[in-house]
């Protein structure tokens, strides 16, 4: 076989295995967008109250509890995350130290969410007597994010060239002001994508949300202190717990529902990383 | 030269280098006259830019960095305990090898340096880069367009901006670490005009591998030269350029310029 065949026989044998992902895929989301986007897009679903005996019940308070769930953890676990990957990037020298706490982070990513709920469980319900809110929720889903979150910001920061950095302290700037008004701002688009992925684990992670956010509520939550009912919690709560007749319409609505959302959130992030990437190269 | 002292602008003596316990540069010695240029010639990896960047200590960047010897502006050791840092790279400034304008527009540019130093109000800092962007000759060509990002000019272009960078930190040393090497014929020459000009107010090094560039822009000429692969780099010869590039008193200078190495 001479080298033009084979390489046309390779790029249809790559093309079908992609085509296999694509289609694994697209199954899933028109499945779930099959069973479940009616019912998501009507309003007395999507805004209604949920009802824990008769069927008709919405899932308004629980859109919400997810919405508030995400904001509230990256609120805590974006400033934390980027800093420690600046100190890690841009100020620590390699070493024992530095290599201590990539072994830290490393093993952090890798344990499970459950091991993750039972810790929050135990500090926020039972050590510090809380009971369960989103409060304790976003702390325990921060630690959940800590390592991805700033795993990736770090690789953001090092994708910096290092040119910049050498222009900016040529010129008498410090270290830290030429990671404020240089490097940050570079590596702000990269950083901004990197929380995609957390972004989406977070509105699925249901172990965290039954163990310390709750599986039920009636009203929409508006404190952080108060219980609240993620969607990936509630969808479980639905299928395995509840009594209402038409439990199986409300589980595939709800998860309709949570990859409309899934969608949003990624498409929003990636325009404002994309807004970010503009801003920065024309000043400011 | 070096009993000329009022017209040196940076003095080395004895300068030993190191890089952990690599040896890079043994026994500099080297004056740099005022308002003159200077230039560093030599093959690669001989130690022309490390000597460059021992002259506004961006060899601190390098961990395990270490100097011997002393270094002075002025008459002032800027290596000694306490010496201002920031302030030394506001004096001597440096243009890279590769043009690295920040992703910035290209008042941002020019304006970054003055902001540094807290100027905030907006026509002294409209003067400035006015100002810094015709001493760098690239005025008319962006005069239209100064909230345009930086790095989608031309490379020639681009150095230019790294260059009015630089001005407008009003510096008195400006270092060129191999400015011309990353850009076309006609942006080179038209750095080098740019030089010719600069050098009225400014003490300016120029690191260059290109022998042409160095005999036509500068006034002295040191040529560098790690003898063996492994030893540290040294200075074989330093003198008028004129001098150096028609009677060379060393044979392995004759040797390079005549382009018989390197």
């Amino acid at each position: 076989m001479d080298a033009r065949k084979t390489d046309r026989m390779a790029s249809a044998v790559f093309w079908f295995i992609g085509c296999i992902a694509l289609g694994i895929l697209a199954f899933i989301v028109v499945e779930i967008l099959g069973r479940g986007l009616i019912k998501a897009f009507t309003p007395s679903f999507f805004a209604g109250k949920p009802r824990a005996l008769s069927e008709g019940g919405g899932i308004g308070p629980m859109i919400v509890s997810t919405i508030y769930l995400v904001f509230l953890t990256m609120l805590i676990s974006f400033p934390v995350s980027v800093g420690a990957a600046v100190y890690l990037a841009e100020f620590a020298r390699e070493g024992r130290f530095t290599r201590f706490i990539r072994f830290c982070l490393d093993s952090l990513g890798t344990v499970p969410s459950i091991v993750f709920a039972i810790f929050g469980m135990t500090m926020f319900m039972f050590y510090l007597n809380w009971r369960t809110c989103l409060l304790a929720g976003a702390l325990t889903m921060a630690l959940l994010n800590l390592p991805v979150l700033l795993r990736s910001a770090e690789e953001a920061l090092r994708l910096v060239p290092d040119t910049y950095r050498e222009a900016s302290m040529s010129l008498g700037a410090d270290r830290w002001t030429t990671v404020k008004k240089v490097v940050l701002p570079t590596a702000m688009p990269g950083i901004i994508t990197g929380t995609i992925l957390p972004l989406g684990r977070i509105m699925g992670e249901s172990a965290v949300v039954i163990f310390t956010v709750g599986v039920f509520v009636r009203a929409i939550p508006i404190s952080p202190f108060s219980p609240a009912a993620p969607l990936a919690g509630y969808i479980w709560y639905v299928q395995s717990e509840a009594i209402v007749p038409d439990y199986r319409a409300i589980v595939n609505g709800g998860a309709a529902v949570l990859l409309v959302l899934i969608f949003l959130i990624n498409f929003g992030t990636r325009r404002l990383a994309k807004y970010y990437s503009k801003r920065k190269s024309l000043g400011g | 030269m070096s009993d000329n002292n009022d017209r040196n602008k940076m003095q080395v003596s004895n300068l030993n280098m190191y890089y952990g316990d690599f040896k890079a540069l043994e026994d500099i010695t080297i004056d740099f006259a005022s308002c003159c240029i200077t230039a560093l010639i030599g093959p690669s990896g001989c130690g022309k830019s490390t000597l460059v960047r021992c002259l506004n200590r961006m060899n601190d960047l390098i961990e395990d960095s270490r100097v011997e010897g002393s270094i002075t502006l002025d008459g002032e050791d800027i290596n000694r305990p306490g010496y201002d840092v920031i302030s030394l790279r506001r004096r001597v400034g440096m243009v890279f090898q590769r043009p690295n304008p920040f992703p910035k527009s290209i008042y941002e540019n020019v304006a970054y340096g003055p902001r540094l130093v807290g100027i905030k109000d907006k026509e002294e800092l409209d003067y400035i880069v006015e100002d810094s962007l015709k001493k760098a000759a690239l005025w008319d060509e962006v005069k239209k367009n100064l909230n345009e990002s930086g790095q989608r000019l031309s490379g020639g272009q681009q150095q230019r901006l790294c260059i009015a960078r630089v001005i407008a930190v009003q510096p008195e040393v400006i270092l060129f670490d191999e400015p011309c090497s990353a850009i076309d014929p006609i942006s080179t020459q038209k750095i080098e005009d740019l030089m010719a000009e600069l050098k009225k107010n400014y003490t300016m090094v120029i690191v260059t591998h290109n022998m042409q560039q160095a005999a036509r822009v500068s006034d002295y000429t040191a040529f560098m030269l790690v003898e063996e692969q492994g030893e540290p780099g040294r200075i074989v010869e330093f003198g008028e350029t004129n001098t150096m590039f028609t009677n060379p008193s060393d044979k392995r200078t004759e040797n390079y310029i005549t382009g018989r190495f390197g």
